[in-house]
C-alpha cells in the first residue's frame, strides 16, 4: 500500500487583526495588511493561476474605500497603478494599522492622474495619453462616464467595472443571482446602463455587484450607524419585524475579488455578485455589531415607519426589504471565497476604525428620539 | 467558521466539517491521486475540534475526496428504499424509484407497514404500480424486520427515507452493513439546524443535538464507511401525500383570505420534489463523491411566506388577499393553523452543487401552473371545505369573509 504524507492544518489564531501574513491564493502572494487567516485547507495548496504579468492600471477612483485596498493589492502583485482623482482627499493615505514600511512602499509606487471623470474630453486625452492595459471603475455612475474611457483606449485589456446589487428586480424569490431580472428603474439604473454599454462595445469588461458592503474607512454609514448607538448606549431602533434579511461584504474580500478577475478568462464578460456567504436578520446585524464592538446586547426598538415622518432624514440606513444575492457563481468561477464572516469582519472594522475612535459621520438622534418619545408615549 | 460555533452551549453539536468548504478535485489538493480504501483514513482521524466526533475530519475527507474514480459509466445499482407511509416525506421515495428505474438501476420499494392499511390509499401509495410497471418491486413490513422483508435479497445502496429517531433506524442500518449494503442513504431533515440570525443553514452549521434524527445521523457516520445524508425542507410534486401548496389554493379558490403568522417575510424553501430525487440519484451514481457529506436536499432559492401565496395565487389565476396575526394574540397554535415554520427557515444545497455538481431546477412559478392544473383536474376546487382555524383568526382579526 503506497503511503500517503498526511499534512496537518496549521492551527492560526481566528483573529489575528494585526499580523501581516503572506497568505497563498491564486498561487500568487498577497502580501495581507489586516488579513485573517482560516485555518481550513491544508497549507501551500497548489492552484492553477493564469500568470497576467505587470499590467499598467488605471483605478477611476482609489482614495476613499474600496480602491484604498484593492490598490495595495494590486501594487503588492506588481502592477503599475494609476489613481484618476480629482485630488481632493490625498491621494495617499496610511491605513489604521498598517506599518510605515508598507505605507512607504505603498506610496512610492502608486501614481496620480489629476483630473475630473467628469470632463469627457480631458478624460480621453490624458487616458490616450498615457494608455492602460486595465481600467477598474470603481466610482462611475453612468454609461457616459464610461465611453470617453473606452474610447480613449481601443487596445485596452480588461474593464472591470464595480456594479451594484441594486440593479436587481425585487422579488419573492430569493437570492438574487447574476442571471436574475434587473430593474431598468432602479435607483442603480446607470450601472445597468453601464454593464449593457459595455457589453455593447465589446470590450472585454467583468462587472462585481457587491451589496452592502462595510469595512475600516466605510463612508457610508453601515456599521458605524450602529456603533454610534452602542458606543452612546441607546436602543437600536429597526423599521417593521426586524426579520427582514440583507447581507454585507467585507471591503478586503471585494478588493481580492477585483483582483482575482483581472487577467482572468472566466471572468469574461461575466458578471459576479460579491459578498458575504451568509446572510443576516436587521435584528441579527444589530446583535452582531454589539459582539464585534464588545458592547452588551443591545435593546432594539421596532417601529413602523409609516407612522412617521422623518424628513429628508434616513432613520435605517438599509432598505425596508429583503436583499440579498447568492455569491456561489463567485466561489464556483473563480475559486474566490470570503475570509471574514460577519461578526469577525465588524470587529476587523470595529478595531481599526471606529474603536479608534475615527467615523465619517457623526451621530444624529433626531430620528431615534422621535421612535423613542412616540414608543415611550405609548407605554405610558 | 467551524471554530467559531464551538463556542456554543454544549446543547448543540458541530459539525467540523462542512463540505463546502473542501477545494474541488480538479484544483487545489496537492496530494497525489491514490486509489485507497476509505477505511484506511477513517482508522486515523485527524482531530479539529475539541470534542470527539463520530466525522471524519477535513483531511480525511480531503483524502477521500481524491480517490481515483472508476472509469466505467454509470454501474447499474441495486436499490432498496425504506418508505415511510405518510408525512411530506413519502414522495420523495416515490420519485426517486421513478428517477432510478429510468436510469435502469433495479429498485425495491418497501414501505412501511400493511399493504392492506387505509394510509395506502392516499397518494403516492395509491400510485405505486407506476413503480411496478417501470420493473420496480414494492414490498410492506416492518423496517425492524427488514431482512426477512426483503427475504435476503442484496443490494448495493439502501436509502432509509422514514425514521425519524435512532431506535427506527438503527435495524435498518445494522442489517444494511451486515449483508454488505456498500452506500448507505438517509433522509433526516433541516429542521435540525438551530435557528440564526445569519441565514442561510448550510452543511456544517450547528445542529439542535437532542433532535432525534441528528442520533440517527452520528450512528450511520460511525458505521457506516460510504454514506450521505440528505436535509429537506418542503417539497411540492405530484404524489404529494401531504398539503403544501393546496392549503393556500384552497382558500385562494374559494375567495378567502389567506391568514399568514408574523410579518409574511420569513423565508422558506419549497423545492419540486424532482430536485430532490435528482441529489438522491447523483449519490448513487458518485458514491465517492458522496461518501461522507451532508447534503442540503432543498431548492436553491428561498421564497417567503406572502411570496408563496402570491405565487400560488399567480398560478390560479386569482386575486389573494394576505391577513397577517400573531398567533399568541389570537390564541391559535400556528402549527396547526398554517403549514410552515413561523421563523425564518431556509437552508442552502450548497453541498450538493459544489460536490455532486448537483443543479436545481425548481421554478415555482411554472411548477405551481401545474400544481393548479392538477389541483382542478382531481376537482378539489370543488369541494366542500371547513375552515374553523382561519374563521377563528379572521374572527379574532375582525376581518370579513366572502360567503
Amino acid at each position: 500500500m503506497a503511503k500517503l504524507v498526511v499534512l496537518q492544518p496549521t492551527k492560526q489564531p481566528l483573529i489575528s487583526l494585526l499580523s501581516s501574513s503572506l497568505s497563498h491564493f491564486n498561487g500568487s502572494k498577497l502580501s495581507q495588511i489586516q488579513y485573517k487567516r482560516k485555518v481550513c485547507h491544508p497549507k501551500g495548496a497548489l492552484h492553477v493561476v493564469a500568470a497576467s504579468g505587470t499590467k499598467k492600471t488605471l483605478i477611476m477612483g482609489g482614495t476613499r474605500f474600496i480602491g484604498v485596498f484593492l490598490s495595495r493589492l494590486l501594487v503588492k502583485e506588481g502592477h503599475q497603478v494609476t489613481l484618476f482623482t480629482r485630488g481632493k482627499a490625498p491621494v495617499t493615505q496610511q491605513l489604521p494599522g498598517e506599518s510605515d514600511s508598507d505605507y512607504s512602499d505603498f506610496k512610492s509606487e502608486i501614481l496620480h492622474l489629476k483630473g475630473d471623470r467628469q470632463d469627457f474630453e480631458f478624460v480621453k486625452s490624458s487616458l490616450s495619453a498615457e494608455g492602460y492595459d486595465v481600467v477598474y471603475d470603481i466610482n462611475g455612475r453612468e454609461a457616459a462616464e464610461v465611453e470617453p474611457i473606452l474610447d480613449a483606449l481601443p487596445n485596452l485589456e480588461q474593464f472591470i467595472y464595480c456594479s451594484s446589487a441594486g440593479v436587481y428586480l425585487k422579488s419573492d424569490i430569493l437570492p438574487h443571482c447574476e442571471v436574475d431580472a434587473v430593474d431598468p428603474k432602479s435607483r442603480h439604473k446607470g450601472k445597468l446602463n453601464t454593464e449593457s454599454l459595455l457589453e455593447a462595445r465589446g470590450v472585454n469588461w467583468t462587472s462585481l455587484r457587491p451589496v452592502y458592503i462595510y469595512g475600516p474607512l466605510n463612508y457610508n454609514p453601515v456599521e458605524e450607524w450602529f456603533f454610534h448607538r452602542l458606543k452612546a448606549g441607546r436602543p437600536i431602533p429597526i423599521p417593521n419585524s426586524g426579520v427582514q434579511i440583507t447581507q454585507l461584504g467585507h471591503v478586503k474580500d471585494l478588493a481580492t475579488a477585483f483582483v482575482q478577475v483581472l487577467g482572468n478568462e472566466k471572468a469574461s464578460k461575466q458578471v459576479f455578485n460579491i459578498s458575504g456567504e451568509k446572510y443576516v436578520t436587521f435584528d441579527g446585524l444589530a446583535k452582531a455589531c454589539a459582539k464585534a464592538g464588545g458592547f452588551p446586547e443591545p435593546e432594539i426598538i421596532h417601529y413602523n415607519p409609516k407612522e412617521f415622518d422623518f424628513g429628508k432624514k434616513k432613520a435605517f440606513p438599509f432598505r425596508d426589504q429583503h436583499f440579498f444575492a447568492s455569491v456561489e457563481k463567485a466561489k464556483h468561477v473563480l475559486g474566490w471565497k470570503p475570509e471574514f464572516d460577519l461578526v469577525e469582519g465588524l470587529a476587523d472594522s470595529y478595531n481599526l476604525d471606529f474603536g479608534r475612535g475615527t467615523y465619517r459621520k457623526e451621530a444624529d438622534f433626531t430620528t431615534d428620539d422621535m421612535i423613542l418619545n412616540k414608543s415611550f408615549a405609548l407605554q405610558s | 467558521m467551524a471554530a467559531l460555533a464551538s463556542s456554543s452551549s454544549s446543547s448543540s453539536l458541530l459539525f467540523t466539517t462542512p463540505p463546502s468548504k473542501l477545494p474541488s478535485p480538479s484544483s487545489l489538493c496537492p496530494f497525489p491521486r491514490l486509489s485507497l480504501p476509505i477505511s484506511s483514513f477513517l482508522s486515523s482521524p485527524l482531530s479539529i475540534s475539541p470534542s470527539s466526533l463520530p466525522y471524519p475530519t477535513t483531511s480525511t475527507r480531503c483524502f477521500a475526496s481524491f480517490t481515483v474514480r472508476a472509469a466505467a459509466a454509470a454501474d447499474k445499482k441495486k436499490v432498496l428504499i425504506v418508505n415511510t407511509n405518510s408525512g411530506g416525506h413519502a414522495v420523495i421515495g416515490f420519485y426517486f424509484a421513478k428517477e432510478l428505474l429510468g436510469s435502469g438501476h433495479e429498485v425495491t420499494v418497501m414501505t412501511v407497514g400493511d399493504e392492506g392499511s387505509d394510509k395506502m390509499k392516499k397518494p403516492p401509495f395509491n400510485r405505486l404500480s407506476e413503480i411496478t410497471s417501470a420493473g420496480g418491486k414494492t414490498l410492506w413490513g416492518d423496517p425492524a424486520n427488514v431482512g426477512n422483508v426483503v427475504a435476503g435479497t442484496s443490494f448495493d445502496v439502501v436509502l432509509d427515507n422514514n425514521g425519524k429517531d435512532l431506535d427506527t433506524v438503527r435495524p435498518v442500518v445494522d442489517w444494511a452493513k451486515s449483508s454488505g449494503v456498500k452506500q448507505l442513504l438517509f433522509i433526516s431533515s433541516a429542521g435540525i439546524y438551530k435557528p440564526t440570525d445569519e441565514p442561510p443553514h448550510v452543511e456544517g452549521d450547528v445542529v439542535k443535538a437532542d433532535a432525534g434524527h441528528v442520533g440517527v445521523e452520528k450512528y450511520i457516520a460511525e458505521v457506516f464507511i460510504s454514506w450521505a445524508i440528505f436535509r429537506p425542507q418542503y417539497m411540492i410534486g405530484s404524489g404529494n401525500n401531504k398539503d403544501c401548496e393546496e392549503w393556500f389554493f384552497d382558500r385562494i379558490v374559494r375567495n378567502r383570505p389567506v391568514p399568514i403568522p408574523g410579518s409574511g417575510m420569513q423565508l422558506t424553501n419549497i423545492a419540486h420534489v424532482r430536485d430532490l430525487s435528482s441529489m438522491l440519484t447523483l449519490a448513487v451514481e458518485k458514491p465517492e463523491a458522496a461518501s461522507s457529506n451532508i447534503f442540503n436536499c432543498v431548492s436553491d432559492h428561498a421564497v417567503t411566506l406572502d411570496g408563496m401565496a402570491r405565487l400560488c395565487a399567480e398560478a390560479a389565476g386569482l386575486p389573494v388577499e394576505i391577513v397577517h396575526y400573531d398567533p399568541k394574540a389570537v390564541g391559535i397554535d400556528a402549527k396547526k393553523a398554517f403549514p410552515f415554520r413561523n421563523m425564518h427557515f431556509y437552508a442552502e444545497p450548497r453541498a450538493a452543487k459544489d460536490i455532486l455538481g448537483w443543479e436545481g431546477t425548481t421554478n415555482l412559478p411554472e411548477d405551481l401552473k401545474e400544481r393548479f392544473e392538477e389541483y382542478v383536474k382531481v376537482g378539489r376546487d370543488k369541494k366542500p371545505m371547513k375552515f374553523e382555524i382561519d374563521d377563528k383568526i379572521l374572527e379574532a382579526l375582525k376581518v370579513p369573509v366572502a360567503v
